[in-house]
């Protein structure tokens, strides 16, 4: 007997937060729609109306544990907006220097923890072996790699902050402390073993890549907008510039745009079946405004990274595809050299004569009542908007993160990944972990993106025409 | 300077009595402790201190439980073990030896000394029973730093 079915993967593993996905079959077992869905809720922009603006960036902090630094350098950003202060030069660097400390640790988690087992043991390896314990095994140097590339970006965090979680450091106006000597010659001092760990990491990703032409041709491989900041000089920046937005032929269709004006021509949809909100590019409407944030988007809408190992790998990137980069699986790749470059990038700004210096704060009272502050996180492009009475209290507030700019994407790599793949009427497991793993390669992160409490998981649900669930795949 | 004494604090410190690892780090610190005690501070166990625990000599975990009496101490030796889970949110004490041990090819003696707290609520203050008990884990700390330092002094001469 044939008749439509519904498959429920839940909870998607490895990945940051809570989420399901439903694959929708017809009478011939063929995946007929896909939903990725965001099951947890936290509601920050609510949590933080009454409250002081002087405590948005610690509070914005609590948002996640993976990516704390990415809240508080926008938050603090929509901050100096209020004070109106522009804040002095070495803050700015110093600021720079904890961004893509952040980038370097959470990029190393996505590749090395969370997609290492699918790019190490395979697509269809034994569900108990891809994990973490897979990849000890079968290659213990990436897996040191992965730890010490981590420690190498907690530790210049925990070196600046006090602390490598929740650091209070960055404040409105600059940073609260300078950069001592001894720190800063610490730094410097690790870097020759994080530049020689990305480049042995990108060596062996570029290797490895080879065995995957099949997920490369149907991991998100389809056209879309993708969007990022980038310098005066269109090269890669994570901290400050301007948005950029390129489409799938490689043309840049918008340039120089101000992210503070990011309302302009970036709306937000609200679908019924997920916590998470749809992003898209205004002018061309919901859902063809579709657009991909973070690594991938980064690269391709920049003309150059803006060091000298990066852009080689960089000029390499480009030629994966015609025109823009298009398949999602080629995040990773974007992910390991966005970890060079910063490597490369914080040695530059560590050797800056003005690191050292011991004025890194403006101080003021509010002078405006609304403020946007934006930067580059490591999965993409995040606005912080506060608005303030009299008296310095948030009487509003909106957040626009990367993973939910890149949901509607997300959402139409899941259908094309579970239509090349899946087959109803024999499900196997590699099927089931592709389709979680194209949603690995955005490296989402649901407890940033639904501003959740809890544990992290997801779900696949097979579901008949008549909307009833026929199979359901839960992680324990 | 390779620390030879470990002290691994963790816990979650705005859950009261979950947070009381970090209270005692905090005491820990203003102590005088001998130079080659190193002390850190986690909300929770992750894959990466599996390279400072394969640097060490000797290892402690200090962290809160909920078996047993509030207030109650409770120590015990580790030995590395894997665990189960897919996933890697949460490491035990037994699982980051494992790691050490098959990654760096070096694992520590290590314990663990727990104190079992009554209030796991939202909040940076620990119960009563904890506020008393936290003294005596101190105490407990300090014999060990003394013991385990003879122990390895002694080692170190011969």
């Amino acid at each position: 007997m044939s008749e439509k079915r519904t498959i429920v993967i839940d909870p998607v593993t490895r990945i940051e937060g809570h989420a399901k996905i439903t694959l929708h079959l017809d009478e011939q077992g063929e995946v007929s729609d896909a939903r990725f869905h965001v099951t947890q809720f936290r509601g920050f922009e609510k949590l933080c109306e009454g409250r002081p603006f002087t405590e948005m960036p610690s509070l914005m902090a609590r948002i996640c544990g993976i990516c704390p630094v990415s809240h508080l350098i926008a938050s603090a950003k929509a901050c100096d907006a209020l004070l109106a202060v522009r804040i002095p030069p070495t803050a700015d660097k110093l600021r720079r220097i904890f961004n893509m400390a952040q980038i370097v640790q959470s990029h190393a988690l996505s590749v090395f923890h969370l997609s290492s087992p699918d790019l190490l043991l395979g697509m269809d390896a034994d569900p108990a072996k891809s994990n973490l314990w897979g990849v000890f095994e079968r290659d213990p140097q990436l897996a040191r790699d992965g730890i010490r590339l981590r420690q190498f970006g907690q530790q210049i965090i925990e070196r600046l902050g006090g602390k490598r979680i929740h650091p209070a450091w960055v404040v409105p106006g600059g940073v609260s402390e300078p950069l001592s000597q001894s720190d800063r010659d610490a730094i410097l001092g690790a870097i020759p073993e994080a530049l020689a760990i990305a480049v042995r990491t990108l060596t062996w990703f570029k290797n490895t890549s080879e065995a995957f032409r099949e997920e490369i041709s149907s991991f998100g491989n389809f056209p879309s907008l993708f969007m990022g900041m980038v310098k005066d000089d269109r090269s890669l920046t994570f901290y400050d510039g301007k948005i950029r937005i390129g489409d799938s032929t490689g043309n840049i269709i918008a340039d120089g745009l101000d992210a503070t004006r990011y309302f302009d021509y970036l709306g937000e949809k609200v679908e019924t079946w997920s916590y998470l909100k749809s992003a898209y590019y205004k002018p061309k409407g919901y859902p063809d405004g579709m657009y991909r944030v973070g690594p991938l988007a980064r690269l391709n809408v920049v003309d150059r990274c803006g060091t000298e190992r990066a852009d080689q790998e960089l000029a390499e990137f480009k030629e994966l595809q015609r025109a823009a980069v298009l398949s999602s699986f080629h995040y990773h790749q974007a992910r390991l050299i966005e970890i060079l470059y910063c490597v490369e990038r914080l040695e530059q700004l560590l050797n800056d004569p003005e690191i050292l210096s011991k004025h890194v704060r403006a101080e003021a009272k509010p002078n405006a009542l609304e403020g946007v502050g934006a930067s580059e996180a490591p999965r993409g492009t995040l606005f912080h908007h506060y608005k303030i009475d009299e008296q310095g209290l948030v009487r509003w507030a909106n957040l626009i993160i990367a993973t939910g700019q890149n949901n509607l994407a997300m959402n139409r790599s899941v259908l094309q990944v579970a239509k090349h793949f899946v087959r109803g009427n024999q499900l196997l497991p590699g099927m089931l972990n592709r389709v979680e793993a194209v949603i690995r390669s955005y490296d989402p992160c649901l407890s940033c993106s639904t501003h959740a409490v809890g544990q992290m998981a997801l779900r696949i649900q097979l579901v008949d025409p008549e909307g009833k669930i026929a199979a359901e795949v839960a992680r324990p | 300077m390779t620390p030879r004494i470990l002290i691994i604090a963790y816990g979650n410190p705005l859950r009261c009595d979950d947070g009381l690892a970090w209270h005692a780090a905090q005491k820990l610190s203003e102590l005088n402790l001998p130079s080659d005690v190193e002390i850190l501070t986690r909300h929770l166990l992750t894959p990466e201190l599996a390279l400072p625990v394969s640097q060490a000599t000797t290892v402690l975990f200090i962290d809160a439980t909920q078996t047993g009496v509030p207030g109650e101490l409770a120590s015990r030796l580790l030995i590395p073990q894997r665990q189960s889970s897919l996933f890697t949110h949460e490491f035990s004490p037994a699982t980051i030896l494992s790691v050490a041990q098959e990654l760096y090819g070096k694992c520590p003696e290590a314990f663990s000394i727990s104190l079992c707290g009554e209030c796991f609520e939202h909040g940076e203050t620990v119960s009563v029973k904890v506020g008393e008990g936290l003294p005596h884990l101190i105490a407990l700390v300090g014999e060990f730093i003394q013991s385990t330092k003879q122990v390895t002094d002694r080692f170190a001469a011969a």
